[in-house]
């Protein structure tokens, strides 16, 4: 152990003498900093800026006068996704998928004001994450800083001194690999401070989290320094090496993540929210519309509650029959857009199962996925948020038609628009808007982020078992 | 007696042609051994098969009586090396060049010591502190003959010690290696420099093609090998 510290300590001083080492760890170094200063303040000013117009949206929606009920269904809500802390390091799906949600009777609407959106006038900027420069960035660092580690001693003729001073191919081998590992924990350190940010500022699942997301960046990093390494033994002249590392770093970094995208899409058609918003528009006109409380698409619903209720037509009702056939027509609509909705996330979530597996040819995508599921803003935590918004929406829109089926007459209701004062009856009293949940959109406990995140981590494992095994066959053959 | 150093009916192959074919020569304690030949004759093969950089074909090599392929970690640990390029880091100075390989090779030395090897290989004070990549290559060539020294060990293999080195430092490194042997180290030096290699060599061997194709022992020729009767058995081994 003493042998491979002292040559990763000569490696450590070689880079630390080095201008170019230098100005290459400064201006990534300088990125991290910089983009992660710049992110976070985005990602908590967005994070307060959503809880205060959650907190507005439900002020003004409980400030509404005296209604009829449905006018308050149709009034409507917002929900908002407001980001996790570790969003500050990788805003993953949310830079795409929208953050907030107008929530109304008979709709399911698409989630609005994605950051890419807002990023477009700052010229795209606003895409370069700290995520990005760990997951694309300082690989790139690594293989400039790596890729001779092994060769330069070769090509000088100081691996010939190395071994004769009776060291063996596997304690040069781990010498390097522990240099290199050292500028790679270098660089977690911002990572690391960030984690700690997070642990003092949130409760201690997130903290956990930030843990579990600084672990595997370590391991996506020991990828490409195990992968360096490898190379280093493996070929036999620098500028082969170079351009091998640079050739995989494309590969892995660039390309495959574009094939995977493309193959995923091919191989699961999951039409966009628009697309299927117009196929289930066919389908919601044979439910009938549930604002025509004669439309015959009831009239099986009519013929059952009159015989519950004993009665002869909608006129002697207990209740308010327009108010039955909302809630009837809202429950019939809403199941079929969530048929429709779990179809569309099904299909969204196998892409991205599919895409993940393209880690198993890219360290690069196996990161991606896990560091967005750890951070909580992977595409399983947007479905949430879209169920969790559609259950709150759900139960604002069906206790309003509940109020319109119990504290409305059908004879006011029916004469409303032609009698003012059956219109002054059809009003309820605002303190019923208190029916409206508070909606406050939390991530998963750490766990349960971890336990998604294992796949991914486990490719990355896989990675480096592979590449361990080259460096180990590499460390045994090693000659001048 | 056990000779220090031994290859038996050594035969290595790389790329499919023999670059030493059958050669066997032992080296006992305390001997000088020097091996001519030209370019490509195998001399430096010969001593990367001793450090266990190359693998015999058939044969062996033997360091201590113990075949190199048994313990190589051992067998490099007996043997100092000079390779022929002074290969050493520009980014270091001479102190810590040698410090760290000393290191390496498991051996504390003092400041004192490291001042004493380079003085003895005359390299200049006022250089030790800068950095190898202002060295000439006689400089570098020093440093490298100063680690050989601080080694410590009782094998020590040279490939072309004298190159680079000026006519004085050549004289100095002679006697240098003529005191180690007479302190009971074993030295194998491969070289083209047929006037160094009689004047210090207790046996000279000559490599043509792979093949040790004759040896002149000091012992048979009144303590000295005559320079004039081994560059005309040269010549003529390089003729026919």
């Amino acid at each position: 152990m003493s042998a491979m510290w002292r040559i990763a300590r000569e490696e450590w001083r070689l880079w630390a003498r080095s201008r170019v080492v230098l100005l290459a760890g400064l201006i990534i170094a300088v990125l991290i900093v910089v983009t992660s200063v710049l992110t976070a303040l985005r990602v908590t000013a967005e994070a307060e800026r959503r809880a205060d117009r959650q907190a507005s949206a439900e002020a003004t929606f409980f400030a509404q006068p005296d209604r009829h009920p449905h006018r308050m269904v149709h009034y409507g809500h917002y929900a908002f996704r407001t980001p996790p802390p570790l969003a500050a390091f990788d805003p993953g799906v949310d830079a795409v998928t929208g953050q907030s949600i107008f929530l109304e009777g008979h709709r399911q609407n698409t989630a609005m004001f994605a950051d890419t959106r807002a990023g477009a006038d700052l010229g795209g900027c606003a895409a370069l994450t700290p995520a990005n420069i760990y997951q694309l960035l300082l690989p790139l660092l690594l293989i400039v800083i790596g890729h001779g580690v092994v060769l330069r001693e070769r090509e000088s003729g100081t691996l010939a001194v190395l071994l004769a001073q009776g060291q063996s191919g596997r304690a040069i081998a781990g010498g390097k690999a522990l240099a290199l590992a050292g500028i790679a924990g270098v660089f977690l350190l911002p990572l690391a401070g960030l984690a700690l940010f997070t642990a003092a500022r949130a409760e201690a699942s997130q903290a956990s989290a930030a843990a579990a997301l600084v672990a595997g960046y370590g391991l996506y990093l020991a990828v490409w320094c195990a992968l360096v390494l490898a190379v280093s033994l493996w070929v036999r002249q620098r500028s082969v090496a170079l351009g091998l590392l640079v050739l995989i770093w494309l590969l892995v970094a660039l390309i495959v993540p574009r094939v995977a995208i493309n193959t995923a899409s091919a191989m699961i058609d999951a039409p966009g929210k628009i697309e299927s918003d117009l196929v289930m528009l066919s389908q919601q006109r044979k439910l009938g519309d549930g604002h025509n409380a004669a439309d015959p698409a009831f009239d099986a619903l009519q013929k059952q509650v009159l015989e519950q209720y004993e009665a002869q037509s909608v006129e002697e009702l207990p209740i308010n029959w327009r108010g039955v056939v909302a809630g009837y027509s809202e429950q019939k609509l809403t199941a079929m857009m969530n048929a429709f909705a779990e179809d569309r996330m099904r299909r969204e979530a196998s892409q991205s199962r599919i895409v993940t597996w393209f880690g198993l040819a890219s360290p690069t995508l196996a990161i991606g996925a896990a560091s967005r599921t750890l951070a909580g803003t992977d595409l399983a935590t947007h479905h949430r948020f879209l169920r969790e918004s559609e259950g709150l929406r759900f139960d604002f829109v069906q206790g309003l038609n509940d109020l319109h089926a119990k504290a409305l007459t059908y004879a006011d209701d029916a004469a409303r628009s032609t009698d003012s004062a059956a219109e002054q009856r059809t009003r309820v009293n605002a303190a019923s808007w208190r029916l409206l949940d508070a909606f406050r959109f939390a991530p998963d406990p750490a766990e349960v982020r971890a336990a998604r995140a294992l796949l991914p981590l486990m490719v990355l494992l896989g990675w480096l078992v592979v590449l361990g095994g080259a460096i180990g066959a590499g460390a045994r053959r090693l000659r001048p | 007696m056990t000779p220090t150093l031994e290859a038996r009916s050594l035969v290595v192959m790389r790329d499919g042609a023999a670059v030493l074919n059958d050669v066997s020569f032992a080296i006992a304690p305390g001997e000088v051994f020097a091996l001519l030949g030209g370019n490509g004759a195998g001399k430096s093969t010969t001593l990367l098969t001793f450090l266990g950089f190359l693998q015999p074909t058939a044969g062996d090599v033997l360091v201590a009586g113990r075949s190199v392929g048994d313990d190589v970690e051992a067998a490099r640990a007996k043997i100092a090396y000079l390779p022929e390029a002074a290969s050493l880091y520009g980014h270091l100075n001479a102190y810590e060049n040698l410090g760290y390989f000393l290191d390496l090779a498991g051996r504390k030395v003092s400041r004192a010591a490291l001042d004493a090897a380079l003085d003895q290989v005359a390299l200049p004070t006022e250089a030790r502190q800068r950095r190898m990549q202002s060295y000439s290559k006689g400089m570098r060539q020093k440093t490298a003959i100063a680690l050989a020294l601080l080694r410590d060990t009782p094998i020590l293999l040279l490939d072309e010690p004298t190159s680079g080195l000026d006519p004085v430092a050549i004289d100095e490194f002679h006697a240098m290696v003529q005191a180690l042997a007479a302190a009971g180290r074993t030295v194998l030096m491969v070289t083209h420099d047929v006037y160094g290699a009689c004047q210090v060599a207790d046996r000279v061997g000559l490599l043509r093609g792979g093949r040790l194709v004759g040896s002149f022992a000091a012992s048979d020729a009144g303590g000295r090998i005559d320079t004039e009767t081994v560059h005309a058995a040269f010549a003529a081994r390089e003729a026919a």
